[in-house]
């Protein structure tokens, strides 16, 4: 009950910060676009709600690409799509440069490859959406590069996405997942190792 | 309101809110494809050179991913980019040595500020009114370029002018060669704590047209008059430097210092002993101590070379700066003077500091000159612990600009004159309508221009007066460079690459006069496609490295710096008469205008260029923890006499105008002497500038230094009254000083 109290304030509290932002953002006519100032509220009350409570969209992705397809041909998640992930913190998602690699010359008559190259001529990206990850307010910095480094799987933590065409949620990313293989690695349980 | 009362009120709002929410925006817009391999959360470190004051730090911008919003083919969306996230200071750096000041950490807002000019602008409304109409960089440039050909189509070259600020740097170059090749006169440049007094006087002394470097490092005694030398004066992130190095970078030994002046700076609460002066006296004090110096033989007059003969009555032992003579005139003891002189011989090296207040006076040359001899006498020029020239390299390759004729002169013809006899200005990097004093009437002036032309990132008193705007880049956006004068015993030219692409639709000036003087029906025959290209042309011409070529290694850390060797000796002195002792004038009669007025550069604004950058409002003053806000300085018994408390509002009158703030009581400064720092006072510059505080520039007195004819800005009086109670204007970060409880009748 006492949680449920606590709760419930915060959560008034968290509508009230959001409050003043969350009118529709219009852009008057003859101003420079990028008049924003920072502010951390959310877009909009119901954002601001979600967030408290850990409820996230499922991603839903502009194309349904077949993460099944590439790795059954042989090709590496590192190699091309997520190569940042042996260098820095974050994976990165490919740009439809990327894409084009390979599909300037392979299933070029397929209609969503089609697509990409007429997307990739006009200079648009494919606005990818985020799938894992943790929430602001948790406050952690992961980084992927020492876990590559480590020996980690990507499967560990992302599911066999060999299996998957659009990658899904499968692994619930909670901090006990990660303790507990941070100790069966004799890993840094440190809280400032993850958090800042 | 009570918790209780506030947690429901916020519940009805937020339902509200909720229901007029209309999502994320964002996730609607395009996502181009990105120009740039970036490897997302890693950081990369880039060089560049900070644009904010001459001294030209040299920085390390930490660059990282972003999406940023970007307008592509007229659609809007988000692309990802490697952009700036963090100013520090560069650590190879010959000037600042890694570090960097706080007004160079928030050098970063002016590329994100949101009120930041993004596309070129032809004025739609009345000159002055503000109203703007964006048009494209071909609309912008034919309008520029028509008028720049109507004019030599007249043979009427000598109708344009450039004003600019008064800097050394191959963009500098640039816009003299322009002028030089289209036939119009050298650029007309304006900077309000300009520094043209101290670079005659070093040029008198010393053969040697330039700032001074000191040598603090070594130093064991400094004694400054009025330099903020810490805080804003000349290379204040080199000096600060030094400064920690004299105090405690020898274990054992710690540097004295002290400091003389009419207000306690930031400089002079870190002294050992702050020595209150009458303003304008500085020259006379410093004469004192080399009176004591001679008299007690402690130097022979001969010491001082050249420095000493330009002083009028050197070699007779200046007979009229006893101590006793000195006390009279500058209001310290003459056992603190003979003291003072003792020391400055005895501890060995020593050296003398002069800047701000004391050379905008009517006499500033003279007390210049004073203490460049006292330097000479004691022994301290170009000797380690004391005072060297920077090496220049000799990059410069436009023709030496011939005497500029100087602003209020300018303003002073453009209004007597039946047709302009500016036909068409372009104006860069220079607010001259804010930061001259009213009597010189510039903003009147500038009107009678047919045609002003602005490069500017923003919307100020000056900008808003354009026909025309085409916004230059960001510096971080640009390549940028810079040759100190001042700060490094080394040569340094500071050249950079961009850090990150353009945010938005500018265009760098350089460039934009190179393609101008390309595409003009007389082309000016300017060599370089673009302006890397001249850049490059530069440092090739300088000393390569040991490895590799001078323009690689140049680009990867910031620049070329190394011993150089001059190819002529400096040129020699003319010969001049011996500079005497004039006593300051000051605008206003004592009987009427009681007090001093001593308008100073604000720790966070300069000469208020930087008054739009938000993190340098919420900076507070290192003395009285102001912020936000203008205040003026008033001695306690002052305050006291004309029951003013603190945060009342003070009128401050001179013979030329009027303006308000809140009152301060400091100690720090004499009873006849009220200070107030520039900056604040804005009329058009930005959401967090416009409208807020009053400006000191404004109710300055048209009176100029006697031999330079630059404006001497400290040279007015005024008089105060209290205008009103607190009116709640004045924000201070600590409340009020402390350690001094002062009452005060209400």
């Amino acid at each position: 009950m006492a949680s449920l109290a606590y709760h419930c304030t915060g959560l008034l509290l968290l509508v009230a910060a959001t409050g003043g932002v969350a009118a529709c953002h219009t852009t008057p006519r003859g101003q420079a676009e990028s008049t924003s100032v920072f502010t951390p509220a959310r877009r909009t009350a119901g954002a601001a709600v979600k967030d408290f409570f850990g409820v996230r969209p499922k991603a839903v992705q502009p194309i349904a690409f077949p993460h099944d397809v590439h790795i059954a041909k042989g090709l590496a998640c590192t190699e091309y799509c997520h190569e940042s992930v042996t260098k820095g913190p974050i994976a990165g998602l490919p740009s439809v440069k990327t894409c084009l690699i390979c599909h300037a010359a392979i299933a070029t008559d397929r209609p969503i490859i089609q697509t990409i190259t007429e997307l990739e001529s006009k200079g648009v990206d494919i606005a990818w959406q985020r799938v894992y990850g943790y929430a602001a307010e948790a406050h952690v910095r992961f980084n992927h590069a020492p876990h590559i480094r480590a020996g980690v799987e990507c499967s560990t933590c992302h599911g066999n996405v060999g299996r998957q065409t659009v990658a899904e949620r499968v692994v619930d990313l909670s901090m006990g997942f990660c303790v507990n293989c941070h100790k069966s690695k004799n890993a840094s349980n440190d809280c400032l190792t993850c958090h800042f | 309101m009570d918790r209780r009362a506030f947690i429901k009120l916020s519940a009805v709002t937020g339902t509200s809110a909720t229901l007029a929410s209309c999502g994320s925006p964002e996730n609607h817009l395009i996502r181009f494809v990105p120009d740039d391999e970036i490897v997302p959360g890693v950081a990369e470190w880039k060089p560049s050179i900070c644009p904010l004051c001459q001294a030209g730090c040299g920085l390390h911008v930490r660059v990282m991913e972003a999406d940023v919003d970007v307008t592509r083919n007229g659609q809007r969306g988000v692309v990802k980019m490697g952009v700036a996230k963090k100013l520090e200071g560069n650590p190879v750096h010959p000037i600042n040595q890694g570090r960097l000041c706080p007004r160079g950490q928030a050098a970063i807002q002016i590329t994100y500020h949101p009120d930041r000019l993004t596309h070129p602008l032809k004025r739609s409304g009345a000159r002055g009114s503000g109203q703007f109409q964006e048009i494209t960089w071909d609309e912008a440039l034919a309008d520029l370029m028509s008028h720049l050909d109507a004019l030599a189509a007249a043979g009427d070259q000598r109708s344009l002018a450039f004003l600019t600020r008064p800097r050394r740097s191959r963009r500098h170059d640039l816009i003299a060669l322009f002028l030089n090749r289209y036939g119009a006169p050298p650029p007309l440049t304006f900077e309000l704590f300009g520094e043209d007094v101290l670079r005659r006087a070093n040029a008198m002394s010393f053969g040697r047209e330039q700032l001074p470097t000191f040598d603090l490092a070594r130093s064991r005694y400094v004694v400054a008059f009025g330099a903020d030398f810490l805080g804003t004066w000349n290379s204040p992130v080199s000096q600060n430097a030094g400064y920690g190095l004299m105090r405690q970078g020898r274990p054992g030994m710690r540097g004295k210092f002290v400091q003389i002046e009419s207000r306690m700076s930031q400089t002079g609460a870190n002294a050992d002993e702050w020595v209150p002066v009458k303003p304008g006296t500085e020259g006379v004090l410093a004469l004192g101590l080399a009176h004591v110096m001679l008299a007690d033989g402690l130097r022979p007059a001969g010491a001082a070379g050249q420095a000493g003969a330009v002083i009028d009555g050197w070699s007779a032992g200046l007979s009229d700066y006893a101590p006793e003579q000195v006390e009279q005139q500058t209001g310290i003891k003459a056992a603190t003077i003979t003291r003072l002189a003792h020391e400055l011989a005895e501890f060995q090296p020593a050296v003398a500091i002069i800047g701000g207040a004391p050379l905008a006076q009517t006499n500033g040359l003279f007390q210049a000159v004073a203490v460049n001899a006292l330097n000479a006498l004691v022994g301290s020029v170009g000797q380690p612990g004391g005072v060297f020239f920077t090496p220049q390299t000799s990059v410069a390759q436009a023709p030496p600009s011939t005497v500029t004729s100087s602003l209020d002169k300018v303003a002073a013809d453009l209004l007597s004159a039946p047709r302009s006899p500016i036909q068409v200005l372009l104006v860069d990097d220079a607010n001259p309508v804010f930061a001259t004093p009213h009597a010189w009437r510039v903003r009147e002036a500038f009107g009678k221009i047919p045609f002003i032309a602005s490069f500017g990132n923003f919307l100020d008193e000056t900008s808003i007066l354009a026909d025309v705007i085409l916004p230059d880049h960001s510096f971080l956006e640009s390549w940028v460079d810079a040759r100190s004068e001042s700060g490094a015993m080394v040569a340094v030219a500071s050249v950079a690459p961009p850090v990150m692409r353009p945010l938005y639709q500018t265009r760098a000036m350089p460039d934009v006069l190179l393609e101008v003087g390309r595409r003009l029906q007389r082309p000016l025959n300017l060599t370089w496609q673009t302006f890397d290209a001249m850049l490059h042309e530069g440092v090739a011409a300088l000393p390569a490295p040991a490895s590799g070529d001078a323009w690689s290694a140049a680009q990867k850390q910031g620049g070329w710096w190394g011993e150089m060797v001059i190819a002529a000796p400096p040129t020699p002195i003319a010969k001049t008469a011996p500079v005497r002792f004039t006593e300051a004038q000051f605008d206003g009669a004592p009987a009427d205008y009681p007090f001093h007025f001593l308008p100073y550069a604000s720790q966070a604004f300069l000469d208020g260029s930087l008054a739009h950058l938000p993190w340098m409002q919420e900076l507070p003053d290192p003395l009285t923890s102001a912020m936000w806000s203008s205040w003026v300085e008033i001695n306690p018994k002052t305050a006291e006499r004309l029951k003013i408390a603190p945060g009342d509002v003070v009128e401050i009158r001179s013979q030329h105008g009027s303006i308000r703030a809140s009152a301060v009581v400091s100690p720090g400064l004499a009873p006849d002497v009220i200070a107030m720092p520039v900056g604040q006072g804005h009329e058009t510059f930005t959401r967090y500038a416009s409208g807020r505080g009053a400006n000191p520039v404004s109710i300055l007195a048209p009176v100029a230094e006697s031999e330079t004819g630059t404006l001497a800005w400290a040279a007015t009086r005024v008089q105060i009254s209290r205008a009103g109670g607190d009116n709640n204007q004045l924000i201070l970060f600590a409340g009020e000083a402390h350690e001094h409880p002062y009452g005060h009748a209400r």
